[in-house]
C-alpha cells in the first residue's frame, strides 16, 4: 500500500512536470561574444545588458506558454572558436536564434555556417558591409556610415546649409564615411566644395583648414575620431575660422570635450545612444545597468540590449512554437522596434537597419540633445 | 591657386609646423654629431619631457616658467641614463678597429631603438594609449592676429625657443671649452682621447644637453597641441630625422633650415594635393636631396668610417 502511494506520488509528480513543460516550453537563444581575452570588456557589457533585457522580457508575459533562456558562449574574438560555437548551437535543437559575434570578422566566420545551416543570426556590432550580404539569415542592429552619412546630410540641408567641405581620415572607415555623406548630400541638392583626407596620426590641420576656408563652405563635416576632432576644432578656433562643424558619431565621446574644451562648442553630431537621452526607456535602462553593474552603460551595452530586445520581440511574434525559419521571418519583419538606440527597422530586402538617431550638439561643455532641425 | 591672404596663411602654417620639426631636430643633430650614430630614443625623451611637464602641472599647478627648469632637469637625467644604457656599453673597446667598426655602430643604433620601444611601452602601460589633455590655463593656443594672418601664441613661443636654442648651441659649440671638446670628439674620437680630452664626459655632456633640448621641445609642443600621448614623439621624430639628413647630418643650422623647408613645403603642397599626400612631399625632397647633394644641403665632406 505504502509502495503504491509512493509510486502514485512519483507518477503524479511526473505528470505534473510534463504538464508544466507542455505549458512552458523552453526556447533558447544562443549568444556568442568574447568573454575572455583582449576584447572581453565588450563581451562583459553584452552579457550584462542581455541579462537585464531577458529578465524584463520574461517578466513582461509577452510570450505566453514558453520561457526564453539565453546561453552564452565565449568566442574569444577568434574566428575558429566562433565556428565551433556555431556548430554547437546548431546541434542544440532548443536554440532557435543566435546573437553575436562582436567583430565583423568573427561574426562573418560564424555567419557562413549559420547561412549554410539556416540559423537566424543578429549581430549587435558587426558593421562590415558584407556581413548582411552573406545570406538572408544575417541581421544587424548597428547602423553603418552608409546610413549615417545621408542622415547627417539631411540634417544639414534641413538646417539651411547648402555647401559642405568633408575632412576624413584616410582608412577604410573614413572612405566609407566620406562616400556615405557625399552621396547623401549631393542627392539632396547640396554642393561639396572640397574633400580632404589626412593620414592617421596627423595632428596638424592648419593647412587643411586654411585651404578649406578659402571656398567658404556653409559647414565642415568631420569623419574622424575624437583625438583628431579635438585638435581640428582647436586649430579652427586659433585660425579664427567660424564655419560650423558637423561630424560622425565616432566623435561622440566625453574625451572630445575634455580635450577640445570651448573649441568644440556648437559641434553637431547624431548618435544612436546617449545616456543623457531623456526618453524614459533609455533612463530605465541606464539606471538599472548602473545599479547592477556600477558603471554607466555605453554605446556597446546599449547595442546589445537592443539586439536582445529585437530578437525576443521576434520570438514573441513567432509564438511559443517558434522555429528557426519562423524566427527569421519575424526578425525580417522588425519595424520601428522602440529601443534605447533609437527606433530600429530592418529593410525587408537588404536587412540593413534604419534608425532614428539622436541629434546632439556640444553646448555649455557637454553633449545635449537637439530638438528640431 | 592664388597668391592671396590664404596662401600667406599657408606659409605661416608651414613655418609653425617647421618650427616644431626644428625644435626636435636641434637636439637630434647635436647627439648625432658627436657619435655619428642615430639616437632613435630622442622621440621618447621628447615624450618624457611632455609627460613630466603635464604631471608637474597637474600636481602642483606652478607658473609655466617654473615647469621649464624641471623639464630641463628631467631631460638631462634621461639623456645621461640613455647614454649609460644604450650607448656606453658599446664603447668598451677603444682601439681604432672597434671605433671604426660598422657592426659596433649598427649595434648602438639598434640598442637606442630598443630603449625607445621599451620606454614607449612602459609609458603606454602607465599612462594608457589615450590622448591626455593639458589643463587649459597652460595651453599655448591663444590666437594672435598679425594683420589678416592668424598665428597661435604657441607658434611664436616655439619659434622663439628654436631661435634661442640654436643661438645658445652655436655659442656653446664655438665659444666654450666644452664645445671645443664636443667638436673634437665629433671630428675624431680617438684623436680627441690622445690629446687628453675626457671623451666619455664629453659624450655624456652632449647627451645631457641634447636631451634637455628634446624634453623642452616635448612639453612646448604638448602645450601647443593641447594633448599628449606616448606616441607623440614618433611622427616629428621621423621629420626631424629627414631634416637632419637633408641638412648634412651634423650641421645644426642646416637641420633647422631644412626643417622649416619641410614644414613650408608640406603646407603649400596641401594647396595643390590632398593633404593625405603630404608625407610624399617630405620623402621626395629627401630623395631629391640625396641624389643631387649626397652630402646634404649644408654638409661638407667628412671622413666616413
Amino acid at each position: 500500500m505504502r509502495k503504491n502511494a509512493i509510486l502514485g506520488a512519483v507518477l503524479g509528480a511526473m505528470l505534473a512536470t510534463t504538464a508544466v513543460q507542455a505549458a512552458d516550453r523552453e526556447i533558447v537563444i544562443g549568444y556568442q561574444a568574447p568573454l575572455s581575452g583582449d576584447r572581453s570588456q565588450y563581451g562583459e557589457m553584452f552579457r550584462n545588458a542581455a541579462q537585464i533585457k531577458l529578465e524584463e522580457f520574461n517578466a513582461s508575459g509577452k510570450l505566453a506558454g514558453a520561457k526564453v533562456a539565453i546561453t552564452f558562449e565565449d568566442s574569444k574574438d577568434d574566428p575558429k572558436e566562433a565556428r565551433n560555437i556555431a556548430h554547437k548551437f546548431l546541434d542544440n535543437s532548443k536554440v532557435v536564434g543566435v546573437i553575436g559575434d562582436f567583430s565583423s570578422t568573427v561574426s562573418m566566420a560564424a555567419g557562413e555556417i549559420y547561412a549554410a545551416e539556416k540559423m537566424p543570426q543578429l549581430s549587435q556590432t558587426a558593421s562590415h558591409p558584407d556581413f548582411t550580404k552573406l545570406s538572408p539569415w544575417q541581421f544587424r542592429n548597428i547602423t553603418t556610415q552608409a546610413f549615417e552619412g545621408p542622415y547627417n546630410a539631411d540634417w544639414i540641408i534641413a538646417a539651411g546649409m547648402k555647401t559642405a567641405a568633408v575632412i576624413y581620415i584616410q582608412n577604410d572607415w573614413g572612405i566609407s564615411a566620406l562616400d556615405g555623406f557625399v552621396s547623401g548630400f549631393k542627392a539632396k541638392g547640396g554642393k561639396i566644395t572640397a574633400t580632404e583626407a589626412f593620414n592617421p596620426g596627423n595632428r596638424d590641420f592648419r593647412s587643411i583648414l586654411t585651404k578649406v576656408a578659402r571656398q567658404k563652405p556653409d559647414v565642415i563635416y568631420l569623419a574622424m575620431f575624437y583625438e583628431e576632432g579635438a585638435a581640428f576644432a582647436q586649430q579652427r578656433e586659433q585660425l579664427g575660422i567660424k564655419i560650423p562643424l558637423y561630424g560622425t558619431s565616432s566623435l561622440y565621446s566625453p574625451k572630445l570635450i575634455e580635450l577640445g574644451r570651448e573649441s568644440v562648442e556648437g559641434l553637431h553630431l547624431a548618435t544612436t545612444f546617449t545616456p543623457d537621452n531623456p526618453d524614459p526607456a533609455v533612463q530605465t535602462f541606464v539606471k538599472e545597468y548602473a545599479a547592477r553593474f556600477k558603471s554607466e552603460p555605453g554605446m556597446f551595452a546599449a547595442q546589445a540590449y537592443d539586439a536582445v530586445g529585437i530578437m525576443l520581440d521576434a520570438v514573441a511574434k513567432a509564438g511559443p512554437s517558434v522555429t528557426r525559419e519562423s524566427l527569421r521571418d519575424a526578425l525580417a519583419a522588425t519595424s520601428g522596434y522602440p529601443g534605447v538606440t533609437g527606433a530600429t527597422s530592418f529593410d525587408p530586402v537588404t536587412r540593413e537597419p534604419a534608425k532614428a538617431l539622436a541629434k546632439m550638439m556640444v553646448k555649455d561643455g557637454r553633449f545635449q540633445v537637439v530638438t528640431g532641425p | 591657386m592664388v597668391f592671396d591672404v590664404f596662401f600667406l596663411q599657408q606659409v605661416i602654417n608651414g613655418l609653425s609646423i617647421g618650427c616644431v620639426y626644428a625644435l626636435m631636430a636641434i637636439g637630434f643633430t647635436l647627439i648625432f654629431g658627436v657619435l655619428n650614430v642615430v639616437n632613435f630614443a630622442h622621440g621618447e625623451v621628447y615624450t618624457i619631457g611632455a609627460f613630466v611637464g603635464l604631471m608637474v602641472i597637474t600636481a602642483m599647478a606652478p607658473p609655466l616658467l617654473a615647469v621649464v627648469p624641471l623639464v630641463l632637469a628631467v631631460g638631462a637625467a634621461s639623456g645621461v641614463g640613455l647614454e649609460r644604457i644604450a650607448f656606453r656599453p658599446f664603447r668598451r673597446f677603444t682601439d681604432e678597429a672597434s671605433q671604426k667598426s660598422r657592426a659596433m655602430r649598427e649595434a648602438t643604433l639598434l640598442s637606442s631603438l630598443a630603449v625607445s620601444i621599451v620606454t614607449r611601452e612602459i609609458m603606454m602601460h602607465i599612462f594608457g594609449g589615450d590622448m591626455q589633455g593639458i589643463p587649459s590655463g597652460y595651453l599655448l593656443q591663444q590666437p594672435v592676429a598679425i594683420g589678416p594672418i592668424m598665428v597661435a601664441s604657441g607658434s611664436l613661443v616655439i619659434f622663439a625657443t628654436s631661435a634661442v636654442m640654436l643661438g645658445a648651441l652655436q655659442f656653446l659649440l664655438y665659444r666654450t671649452q666644452t664645445g671645443l671638446g664636443i667638436r673634437a670628439v665629433s671630428n675624431n674620437q680617438l684623436g680627441a682621447r690622445y690629446v687628453g680630452i675626457n671623451t666619455d664626459r664629453t659624450i655624456v655632456t652632449t647627451f645631457a644637453v641634447g636631451s634637455m633640448l628634446g624634453a623642452t621641445a616635448g612639453i612646448l609642443v604638448g602645450l601647443y597641441d593641447g594633448a599628449i600621448s606616448p606616441h607623440m614623439g614618433f611622427a616629428p621624430g621621423v621629420k626631424a630625422f629627414v631634416a637632419m639628413v637633408m641638412g648634412g647630418l651634423s650641421s645644426i643650422p642646416g637641420a633647422v633650415a631644412c626643417a622649416l623647408l619641410l614644414g613650408v613645403s608640406e603646407s603649400i603642397a596641401t594647396e595643390f594635393l590632398s593633404s593625405g599626400w603630404k608625407d610624399l612631399i617630405t620623402y621626395s625632397l629627401l630623395v631629391i636631396t640625396l641624389v643631387f647633394f649626397p652630402q646634404g644641403l649644408f654638409g661638407h665632406g667628412r671622413e666616413r668610417a
